[in-house]
């Protein structure tokens, strides 16, 4: 099969005022897709305003210099688009998908909020979001069983200060407190063109398209006041175990845990994804072969990466228990298949398994205009070379069955690893404490609703 | 020089529209009967691969729900010649997933796999359709994980709205009014023998139907075909029957009781036509215009003006018979009441006013123009392939769709969506803190409110 390096190419340019731009041509389908990473997220709110990028991600849809309330949103769809913006710890990212013939638009929007979001900003509109961004919490954190359990793991993987301690959704507290002054001030320090990378992917004429984004984005002013973010870098190793348990309503007991990680970028990170998909991904794997299909501890056992580039990328174990199951077993199974793990390595035929399933999930990437896009940005942005996306999976498939081990060994151990037991509430005297978050794997936050 | 202002410019128009057709299946059938559609995506490197089985959950035994779910899950659970652990390791090795699942149309089994290893894939798949060994003691894993799943389901406020949505709008002697993957007490009651007798009753390729989507190009799609799926053998028989749906859309509000919710989960929704009615296309777009996106009726005042919740969204999802048509999402609990006020407050406008032009374009240049979009993917264009065929549609019914909403007049989506939403016809199921959230409903002329566990 080819590599993705032969089936995509993609070139790179940076206008007067910075900003960088990759384009990329495909022309199977008649789309295109405009994808914009500007280079903050989370980790760069100060205390006291979490949750400011991801609020600021939805005032971006409330209109800006030329385009009022919801007409982004309704230009795009009536022009047969889609669009959404997410945050995430690193970054934000915006993201519409054209049919081709309307590309041109999407830059037009893009720029306009670019340069004149402040020109549109009010106080009703950030009330309003603030409302709409609680209700989101509320949603996906606070109403729905272990839906804080990933919050209080990073919490608790990365200490009080760090820059990763708190997730992109923010706290009650913070987002009522943040002011429109707040929020102007976050716009004038982080959104400027030599902040952000534009990708453009599909069915285009670059060179068009090139002269598109001079048009549109070319007069917008630099801005050089970014402070550099806080330092991210930690200890590989946490140290000590760190563990905490809750007794909460919720349907089964349950063993999570986070583990720090290579940073994303280095050879070990590629080795880690590697080691935890066999461990964790998949019918296959091997704490679900262990704790699911033989001992039956388990109704759900996973593992899997959350890769970052200013902090440890972090392992995320998921064990849900089945029926009566105690955690104390099931936390000794896990163990002992991590050590297990550590002491031998992968077998020839689970890393083949391994390599097949990682090589599945870039081509599922790759499939759509929209999802080349976000990686070339992804590389752009994160790694300075956007080009890295197409060879990423080349570095994968040439990492050793030792080096999948040798970082196993050194990182999935005990002492590297924040745990959050959660009991069934009516186990305890101490029932409900009101202090208590409440879900989701996922770090990132849509703007746009998600209907059940 | 350093530019201090930025030079705005007018929103630019649209360029020359490029032509973009819905990829339209070739059919053939295999010797044995089994029905194949096929559609060839050029630069899509998985092929997307759906089998759907005669096998609708209406055909489960009495007291046996679940049976037809147990039986798609024991498919990977090992072969004539392969162990369950094997057989897993063997899919992984090809880079491919297989999923299965059974619902009100039919058993449905997806298999995704990179072009390059499409023959063994297909080859796994059609073991696990052709010769499944049931093991017992997996079948009864696979019982007793269904079980704990239930504990999680009824968790969950989303799936809980669902289920006492589907109970109270369906009489409770037909299928659809349980929940599709069988409750605690019939899944108890599903053993190795039930599986079996499911599986020889109603599991042939002669009334089955293979989707296969995706870059074919080199691929000897006929021959793959035949060394795999084409050695399943079976009798014949005839479809089965679709009976005709019918529900209970007295307009009432029912509680399911959480303590201690921070949010109200919202479902609202009664029986309306499904995809074989004429209206579809008008209440498409009609659906969309009450609720489709941000920029709808319901998010523009919930969302966008009150703030009461993250999203609201109307749909209409076909059924094995009739559609459900329903506004779903989740408010704030301090403000049930004014938020369902609000929603009711939005369809009487609606049925007073009738839609305006400029929603009705904006629905059908978004519905109709993302098609080159949505159908990006093999997965896609499987997923609705296997939609069309599980619903017994004409193989063209989707690029003829396309059409026919490009065609809806204001005053048709108007009247489909009036028609499908009729607040005095809807049945509202909430999953929220009763304590708190009934007594402001009483007031509202919902009908009336009950409160279950």
């Amino acid at each position: 099969m080819a590599g993705l390096a032969e089936t995509f190419t993609a070139t790179e340019h940076r206008l007067g005022n910075g900003l960088r731009v990759v384009l990329s041509e495909d022309h199977i389908d008649p789309v295109a897709a405009v994808c914009l990473w500007y280079d903050v997220g989370s980790r760069h709110e100060r205390p006291g305003r979490t949750g400011l990028a991801h609020l600021f991600e939805h005032l971006m849809f409330q209109g800006s210099a030329n385009v009022h309330g919801n007409q982004h949103f309704e230009f795009v769809q009536s022009a047969g688009g889609s669009l959404n913006g997410t945050t995430s710890f690193e970054r934000t990212n915006y993201f519409e998908t054209m049919p081709a013939h309307q590309v041109e638009l999407a830059l037009w929007l893009e720029a306009d909020r670019m340069g004149g979001l402040l020109d549109a900003l009010t106080q009703e509109s950030l009330d309003n979001q603030r409302d709409v961004v609680k209700n989101e919490r509320r949603q996906r954190y606070d109403n729905v069983p272990y839906g804080t359990a990933w919050e209080r793991l990073v919490a608790m993987a990365f200490p009080a200060g760090h820059p990763y301690h708190h997730m992109p959704i923010g706290s009650m507290a913070d987002l009522d407190a943040t002011t429109l002054e707040d929020c102007r001030e976050f716009f004038r320090t982080y959104y400027a063109p030599n902040n952000a990378v534009l990708t453009v992917v599909g069915d285009i004429d670059p060179e068009q398209t090139l002269a598109w984004i001079e048009k549109y984005f070319g007069t917008i002013p630099a801005h050089d006041g970014k402070p550099t973010p806080a330092d991210g870098s930690l200890p590989p190793v946490i140290g000590a175990e760190v563990r905490e348990t809750v007794y909460e309503d919720v349907p089964s007991r349950s063993l999570m845990a986070a583990y720090r990680l290579p940073v994303d970028g280095a050879r070990e990170s590629d080795a880690a994804d590697l080691a935890l998909t066999v461990l964790g991904e998949g019918e296959s794997s091997r704490l679900n072969t262990r704790l699911v299909r033989r001992d039956e501890l388990a109704v759900y056992a996973g593992l899997g990466i959350m890769r970052l580039v200013g902090a440890p990328s972090v392992a995320l174990l998921d064990v849900k228990a089945s029926g009566d199951a105690e955690i104390a077993a099931v936390d000794a199974a896990v163990d002992e298949e991590l050590a297990r793990f550590a002491a031998d390595g992968p077998t020839p035929a689970e890393l083949e398994r391994a390599q097949a399933q990682i090589e599945r999930g870039w081509l599922d990437r790759m499939a759509t205009v929209g999802g080349r896009a976000d990686e070339l940005c992804r590389y752009a942005t994160l790694f300075g070379d956007a080009s890295l996306a197409f060879t990423a999976l080349d570095r994968v498939l040439e990492i050793s069955a030792e080096e999948v081990r040798a970082v196993a060994a050194e990182r999935l151990i005990p002492v590297n690893r924040a745990v959050l037991v959660y009991e069934l509430a009516d186990e305890s005297d101490n029932t409900d404490d009101p202090t208590d978050e409440h879900t989701d794997t996922d770090a990132t936050d849509n703007a746009e609703g998600q209907a059940a | 020089m350093t530019q201090t202002t930025m030079v705005f410019h007018p929103r630019p128009g649209a360029g020359p529209e490029k032509p973009w057709t819905f990829p339209t299946p070739e059919r053939t059938t295999l010797a044995n009967g089994l029905s194949v559609l096929r559609v060839h995506r050029p630069g899509q490197r998985v092929v997307a691969v759906e089998l759907l089985l005669d096998a609708p959950l209406d055909a489960e035994p009495e007291g046996l729900d679940g049976v037809a779910t147990i039986m798609s899950r024991a498919f990977s659970e090992g072969t004539d010649t392969m162990d369950a652990e094997t057989f897993a390791a063997e899919l992984e090795r090809c880079g491919a997933t297989m999923d299965a699942g059974a619902d009100h149309t039919g058993v449905q089994v997806a298999l995704d796999v990179p072009a390059s290893r499409l023959e063994r894939a297909l080859g796994l798949m059609a073991d696990a359709v052709r010769a499944p060994a049931f093991p017992a003691d997996e079948v009864d894993r696979l019982v007793r994980q269904r079980l704990d799943e239930i504990v999680h389901e009824l968790a969950s406020p989303a799936r809980r709205a669902a289920i006492a949505l589907y109970a109270e709008l369906f009489d409770s002697a037909t299928r659809i009014s349980r929940p599709r993957a069988g409750s605690a007490e019939s899944v108890a009651r599903v053993t190795r023998d039930a599986v079996v007798d499911f599986f020889t009753t109603h599991v042939r390729p002669a009334t089955g139907t293979l989707v296969v989507v995706g870059d074919l190009d080199g691929v000897d799609l006929d021959g793959i075909l035949e060394r795999t799926l084409g050695k399943w053998s079976g009798s014949d028989a005839p479809a089965t029957e679709v009976v005709p749906a019918a529900a209970d859309d007295t307009a009432r509000v029912v509680i399911v009781h959480r303590a201690g919710s921070v949010q109200t989960q919202v479902l609202a929704g009664r029986l309306g036509p499904d995809r074989h009615d004429a209206v579809w296309p008008s209440l498409s777009i009609g659906t969309y215009c009450l609720g489709g996106t941000l920029t709808s009726r319901l998010d523009r005042v919930l969302r966008e003006e009150k703030g009461y919740t993250y999203g609201i969204r109307a749909l209409n999802q076909s059924l094995r018979s009739g559609a459900l048509l329903a506004i779903t999402g989740s408010v704030e609990t301090d403000v049930t009441a004014p938020a369902l006020a609000d929603m009711v407050a939005v369809l009487k406008t609606l049925a007073a006013e009738g839609l305006h032009d400029d929603e009705r374009d904006a629905a059908v240049q978004n519905l109709v123009g993302v098609a080159p979009l949505k159908y990006q993917t093999s997965r896609s264009v499987a997923d609705s392939l296997a939609d069309i065929v599980a619903q017994r549609l004409s193989d063209d019914y989707l690029p003829e769709l396309y059409k026919r909403l490009a065609a809806v007049g204001t005053a048709d989506a108007s009247d489909a969506v009036v028609a499908g939403f009729d607040p005095g016809r809807l049945l509202i199921v909430l999953v929220g803190d009763a304590a708190q959230i009934r007594e402001p409903l009483e007031g509202l002329g919902l009908g009336p409110v009950t409160v279950i566990d």
